[in-house]
């Protein structure tokens, strides 16, 4: 009982710190993915006069990343022109078609700029972004992305002042010792060693309790999950290596604290 | 015989405060036995304070055990204060830490074997008259039994130099005279130097002493 009171105070705060890390950790994995697929699965039209090249459209706008010609031929069997004179000659009278990929999941601003560059080409005839339901996605994926960043940063928050709370706890149970072991000659590793044993005790069952949940969300609710995105990602969400990376957060959130409190005991 | 503290024009006193000891000019040798008095708020604790490097001469120099107080290295101090035994009136014991622990805490921080430190414990507490209360805490001792505890503790490592800040202040006589038995024994027998603030110099003592004492301008003299 009295263990798991002196040890509840840290493990508490910690792992609301570790739970908002990890989050972070998972939602940034699953997000990225989407995040891809969104931009793999979008492209921009271009209607222009004469041929281009990747270079041409590169040079009137950076974020272009790749260009696809479309045939026109494909284009007349779609509106089914068959006749071979007639469509030989309506295809020497089309324009060029190309459909253009850009380098990432960009914001509407970016896009607006990218079609504003393209514009000020002579050749390009025609520019059709797809815009507005380019912009419900990147607004529904925006807000989803905002709303668990800000939850993650209030969590964190938290943690943070319950940990300040605790530091302010520590210090009074443990300065009177520290205090008489500088009198005697003790080091600051040897002053602060219990502290220190402790605190990692903490770090410990704190990085295993966070993994945990997070294993247990990803074996007893993900995989059974009918939403698309989490299905996709179940491996991604939970790895032994965010085990580590927990265990190294949690360690050193601990150490700056006992180091602070070790350092504001004063001599008297 | 070697100086184990010396004091040249040494003036203490802490900070945006008035000068508390003004040029003080004395030395304690290995072996003396001293005792400092002078009323209260003269400044005796702070001169006791300035030999285990709490705190540092604003001017002049201190000589402790070899070495220079006045900006003394952290390592420095921590070593020097290894070898030395303090006493204090509120025994700073640590309350969460038994008896015993308490007792072998210089030989813990020095890192003696745990069979050295029980040892010690058993025949330390023998001496201050214990035996049987290693495993209470402080908080279940009397007053007396408490400071009892801080002595064997300042006794453990054979310090060179035991230094007191009004040992026997606020205890009954069974205790103070076990706690001077000690002292005495530890400068007779062992050649421990002994440093004592007090407000009064015990009616019976066995053996020679130095007598210093502080006036109320912060002046040190020595009574013969």
């Amino acid at each position: 009982m009295k263990f798991i009171k002196t040890h509840i105070s840290l493990i508490f705060p910690l792992v609301a710190i570790l739970l908002g890390l990890e989050f972070f950790i998972v939602f940034d994995r699953t997000t990225d993915s989407f995040e891809k697929s969104l931009q793999n699965g979008y492209s921009m039209m271009i209607v222009s006069k004469d041929e281009m090249s990747i270079d041409d459209f590169k040079a009137w706008d950076e974020h272009i990343e790749k260009v696809e010609e479309l045939e026109k031929s494909k284009i007349l069997e779609r509106l089914k022109m068959t006749e071979s004179s007639k469509q030989k000659s309506f295809e020497a009278s089309l324009p060029n078609f190309y459909s253009l990929k850009l380098d990432g999941y960009l914001t509407l601003e970016e896009l607006e700029s990218v079609k504003n560059n393209l514009k000020k080409s002579n050749n390009i005839l025609t520019i059709e972004s797809f815009q507005s339901s380019y912009q419900s996605k990147y607004e529904l994926f925006s807000f989803i992305k905002s709303a668990f960043q800000t939850f993650i940063f209030f969590m964190s928050i938290i943690g943070f002042f319950l940990i300040v709370k605790q530091m302010e706890v520590w210090n009074f149970l443990h300065a009177q010792r520290m205090k008489v072991m500088e009198i005697f000659g003790a080091s600051l590793f040897l002053r602060s060693k219990i502290l220190i044993n402790m605190a990692l005790i903490d770090a410990i069952i704190s990085a295993i309790i966070t993994s945990g949940v997070f294993y247990f969300i990803q074996n007893a609710w993900v995989r059974g999950s009918q939403i698309e995105i989490l299905k996709e990602n179940v491996d991604r969400m939970f790895t032994y290596s965010d085990l580590f990376i927990l265990l190294f957060a949690s360690i050193f959130v601990v150490m700056i604290a006992v180091f602070l409190v070790v350092i504001n005991v004063k001599e008297e | 015989m070697s100086n184990v503290i010396t004091a040249n024009n040494l003036t203490l006193g802490y900070e945006n405060d008035e000068e508390i000891i003004k040029d003080a000019n004395f030395s304690i040798k290995k072996g003396d036995f001293v005792f400092i008095t002078g009323p209260s708020g003269s400044g005796k604790s702070t001169l006791l304070k300035s030999f285990y490097g709490n705190l540092s001469p604003q001017e002049g120099s201190l000589v402790v055990g070899g070495l220079d107080m006045i900006d003394i290295k952290k390592n420095k101090l921590q070593e020097l204060r290894s070898h030395l035994g303090i006493v204090f009136q509120d025994y700073k014991l640590i309350n969460e830490w038994t008896v015993e622990k308490n007792v072998v805490l210089p030989l813990w921080i020095s890192g003696y074997s745990a069979e050295v430190q029980s040892t010690q414990a058993k025949r330390l507490l023998h001496h201050v008259k214990l035996s049987g209360k290693e495993e209470k805490y402080p908080m279940e001792l009397s007053g007396g039994e408490q400071q009892r505890v801080g002595v064997a503790r300042a006794l453990a490592k054979n310090p060179f130099l035991i230094l007191a800040d009004e040992p026997t202040g606020n205890l009954d006589e069974y205790s103070s005279n076990v706690i001077w038995d000690l002292m005495e024994n530890a400068c007779h027998q062992l050649d421990t130097t002994v440093v004592v603030v007090t407000h009064r110099i015990p009616m019976v003592f066995n053996i020679p002493y130095r007598h210093f004492t502080i006036d109320e301008n912060g002046s040190v003299y020595e009574i013969h």
